[in-house]
């Protein structure tokens, strides 16, 4: 039985040779490749629609709660750093790369090959005076003349001629798919080797990064807000943030700089942004007069807190107000005129209460406990990125862009033309295919014979005379 | 009224009467409403313009650092795009559809104008000069790629519902009956005009006799561009508008590191914006099969457009993020 079974299985190593090329075959397929996009796209949607990075509580309490729920089980939150998505990308790309050397160049580069024109839809004939060679001549010329890269093989005793545009466009999907590559590419640069980050300064202090050493001295931070008179009042608008730094690079030279909103500061290859600003307030806790201990030394920030004395009690500092509306409530000036501090008090996890209290004042907070709030000083957010792949992805970038250009404004066609004897001179059949249907080169088309009819006769030749034009419809 | 004002209601009005001169056109085929439709069209587009750039002298701000300036552009650019290709493609047909929208987003862009407001830190660039043309332009080209996916879906639809009824038409108006109202006749003149027949896909035959027979509807749907026609129409403009948003998310990737710290932070805006590339792609690569061209391309391209309505305001004015420049 074994023996008669052998011959009709094929050996381990063509059944997988062939499992590979079915494996193959499936990530380079069209349909394949239209699917992956249509899940990326699906994926990219729920990442505009749900809010990403969030507490877990956030959508716990901001969303319905099955949909909080569904949102966490499936991990909806942070949907673009996922394994999915990266997933998602890299099948993308293996799939590009595969359909392009698979399908898109072999397909897109067709021999030159006879055809029957009058089964291509787009087809004419022309019939015009003199014999086969000497017209033949002619349309070579004519389409030399417009362009067309011209070639002749003999077929089955025939002589056919090709003519092709654009023919170096159908690279067009190739250049596309590589920028899309080179892209992700510089995108794993960066996984890979770069880093980012961000730190706070308070102004008169230093800030050290810790990847790379560089020292952030904040000598000033200044800022412009003015109020702007708009239709539906007046608005309190940012035009300023700047931050006046020293700042000591790897070789150790302590250097003036300024740091502005989109101009960003390049050190020993990391960039550094302005981000946000602050205001940090100084908070002293006593008992009975007497500092207690665990008071922060430093001012804080906002968001920042700390615990009063022994008791489960803390106080968070919450947001910074400018102006203190002389009735107790919060202005809409943002710059600091009558400036205070919004004050969020816990016992344990519960909260307990909101307080508004000005700069330079107490507050009480019961036995004996008192809360003093100092002068505010201003602090620099300052974001930094160290991104090796930068040149790789704006190369890609434009790589891609140029495929698309490419592959949408030309159209690769090829003509296909055959003179054949007539009862009066030679009846010339033309034929066109293109890689994007018939259609998109109809009129093209339509002009190219109007054209070949009008030129190709020879000058002494009565016009239109002897010429006619069927144009087929299939 | 300041000079603003003026040229607002100048563009608006303008955009009305060439909307109503378009549609005319669409309708009965009047020569003479196409004639009136293009001047009104052109000068509104170019009283726009000026406007646009009157604020920009008498302020010193950059009009496009608010949404009110940024859909200014967009209704002006989606007129100039429009006449460029009704120019190079004959399309006035579509005119009363494009102007329509576009004057209706220079009605909501004012509802958004709040005055002269100086642009906050972020919007303080170079980029903002390149980087908001570019996306603003690549929304005009898709909306107008979008009214003529809509108008092959109508023609599309439309043949469909003379097919399902063809027999019926043409036992109640037998030919030679003289049924044809007077506008039909026209019509039927006007349809060689503006649909010059294709060698490869004509008409549909119960579209040709149904239009034969005076079936309004018919004789309408005759004086649109063949589906064929339609479709590559809708696939030339998207061609125009994907490389721009191509280019509008590479500057604004650009513009981001330097403003940001990051080319792709991962914003609503920004991933939005990447949603409509993906359908757009998606868009480029099925309409390269035969059993997508048409009809499935053509719900694509209008889905695309919504995509690009979302991003461009459902993003600005319900999802806050990096781009929540609503004033």
């Amino acid at each position: 039985m074994t023996a008669s079974t052998a011959p009709d299985k094929a050996p381990l190593g063509e059944q997988a040779r062939e499992l590979y090329r079915a494996f193959l075959n499936q990530i380079s397929d069209f349909w394949f490749g239209m699917l992956l996009l249509a899940v990326w796209g699906v994926m990219t949607l729920i990442g505009v629609v749900v809010d990403q990075g969030k507490d877990p509580s956030f959508y716990l309490t901001t969303y319905p709660a099955a949909l909080g729920r569904l949102v966490l089980r499936l991990h909806l939150e942070n949907i673009y750093h996922s394994s999915g998505y990266v997933a998602m990308i890299g099948l993308i790309i293996a799939c590009m790369t595969l359909a392009t050397f698979k399908r898109v160049i072999p397909n897109r580069l067709p021999r030159l090959h006879p055809v029957k024109i009058d089964k291509i839809p787009l087809n004419a004939t022309v019939e015009m005076p003199g014999d086969p060679e000497t017209v033949r001549g002619r349309i070579e010329a004519f389409f030399a003349q417009r362009g067309w890269l011209v070639r002749k093989r003999e077929a089955g005793g025939v002589e056919w001629t090709f003519a092709d545009k654009y023919n170096w466009a159908r690279k067009g999907v190739l250049i596309a798919h590589v920028g899309f590559v080179i892209i992700a590419a510089g995108t794993t640069m960066y996984w890979a080797w770069g880093y980012s980050g961000q730190t706070t300064i308070v102004s008169g202090t230093t800030a050290t990064i810790d990847q790379n050493g560089a020292k952030f001295q904040l000598d000033r931070f200044a800022y412009r807000i003015d109020p702007i008179q708009t239709r539906s009042g007046t608005v309190f608008q940012p035009i300023d943030y700047v931050s006046y730094l020293h700042v000591t690079g790897k070789d150790g030279v302590s250097r003036a700089a300024v740091l502005r909103v989109n101009q960003p500061l390049d050190i020993d290859g990391t960039n550094y942004y302005q981000a946000s600003y602050g205001f940090a307030v100084p908070f002293t806790i006593t008992r009975d007069g007497v500092p207690v201990a665990g008071t922060p030394s430093g001012p804080l920030k906002e968001g920042e807190g700390f615990g009063i004395g022994q008791t489960s009690r803390s106080v968070r500092y919450s947001r910074f107000v400018g102006t203190i509306d002389p009735r107790g409530g919060i202005g809409a000036d943002p710059r600091p005129n009558n400036p205070g501090v919004a004050l969020d008090f816990f016992d344990g996890d519960q909260p307990i209460g909101q307080v508004l209290v000005p700069l330079e004042r107490g507050l009480d907070l019961g036995n004996g406990y008192r809360l003093n709030v100092g002068r505010y000083v201003l602090y620099s957010g300052i974001q930094y990125r160290h991104d090796p792949g930068i040149p790789l992805v704006g190369i890609g970038a434009f790589v891609l862009l140029a495929g698309l250009c490419i592959s949408f404004y030309f159209l690769p066609a090829r003509l296909y033309v055959r003179v054949d004897e007539a009862a009066q001179g030679v009846r010339v059949g033309i034929a066109a295919t293109t890689v994007k249907g018939y259609e998109i080169f109809e009129e093209q088309f339509q002009s190219l014979v109007e054209a070949l009819r009008r030129e190709a006769q020879p000058p002494s030749a009565p016009r239109r005379a002897a010429v006619t034009v069927a144009e087929g419809v299939s | 009224m300041n000079t603003d004002q003026i040229l607002i209601v100048v563009a608006i009005s303008a955009y009305i009467v060439s909307t109503l001169a378009f549609l005319n056109y669409l309708l009965s085929g009047v020569e003479i409403s196409k004639r009136i439709g293009i001047p009104f069209a052109a000068l509104g587009c170019a009283v726009q313009f000026s406007e646009l750039v009157y604020r920009w002298q008498t302020s010193h701000i950059w009009p496009l650092t608010n949404l009110y300036g940024s859909l200014s552009l967009f209704a002006a650019m989606s007129v100039l795009i429009f006449i460029l290709f009704a120019m190079k493609y004959n399309l006035w047909f579509m005119g009363g559809f494009v102007l329509c929208i576009a004057a209706g987003f220079l009605a909501y862009a004012l509802t958004w104008n709040e005055g002269y407001l100086p642009a906050v830190p972020a919007l303080q660039s170079y980029w903002i000069k390149i980087h908001v043309p570019l996306v603003v332009s690549s929304y005009a080209a898709f909306m107008v790629a979008f009214v003529s996916a809509i108008l092959y879906l109508i023609k599309y639809y439309g043949e469909q519902s003379l097919e399902g009824g063809g027999q019926r038409t043409v036992a109640m108006q037998p030919a030679g009956a003289g049924g044809a109202p007077l506008g039909g006749m026209e019509l039927r003149t006007t349809m060689t005009q503006t649909a010059p027949r294709s060698i490869i896909v004509g008409d549909a035959p119960y579209l040709e006799q149904a239009a034969q027979q005076g079936n309004t509807l018919a004789l309408w749907l005759a004086t649109l561009p063949t589906l064929a026609k339609l479709d590559i129409l809708t696939y030339r403009i998207v061609a125009v508008g994907l490389p721009l948003l191509t280019l509008g998310i590479i500057t604004g990737a650009w513009w981001a590191k330097e403003a940001w710290g990051a080319y792709w932070q991962w914003d609503p805006k920004e991933t939005a914006a990447l949603f409509s590339w993906i359908v757009y792609a998606m868009y480029m690569h099925l309409h390269t099969r035969n059993g997508w061209r048409g009809l499935r391309c053509a719900w694509l391209a209008a889905f695309g457009f919504i995509t690009i309505m979302f991003c461009y305001l459902g993003v600005n004015i319900w999802v806050s993020g990096l781009h929540s420049y609503k004033m």
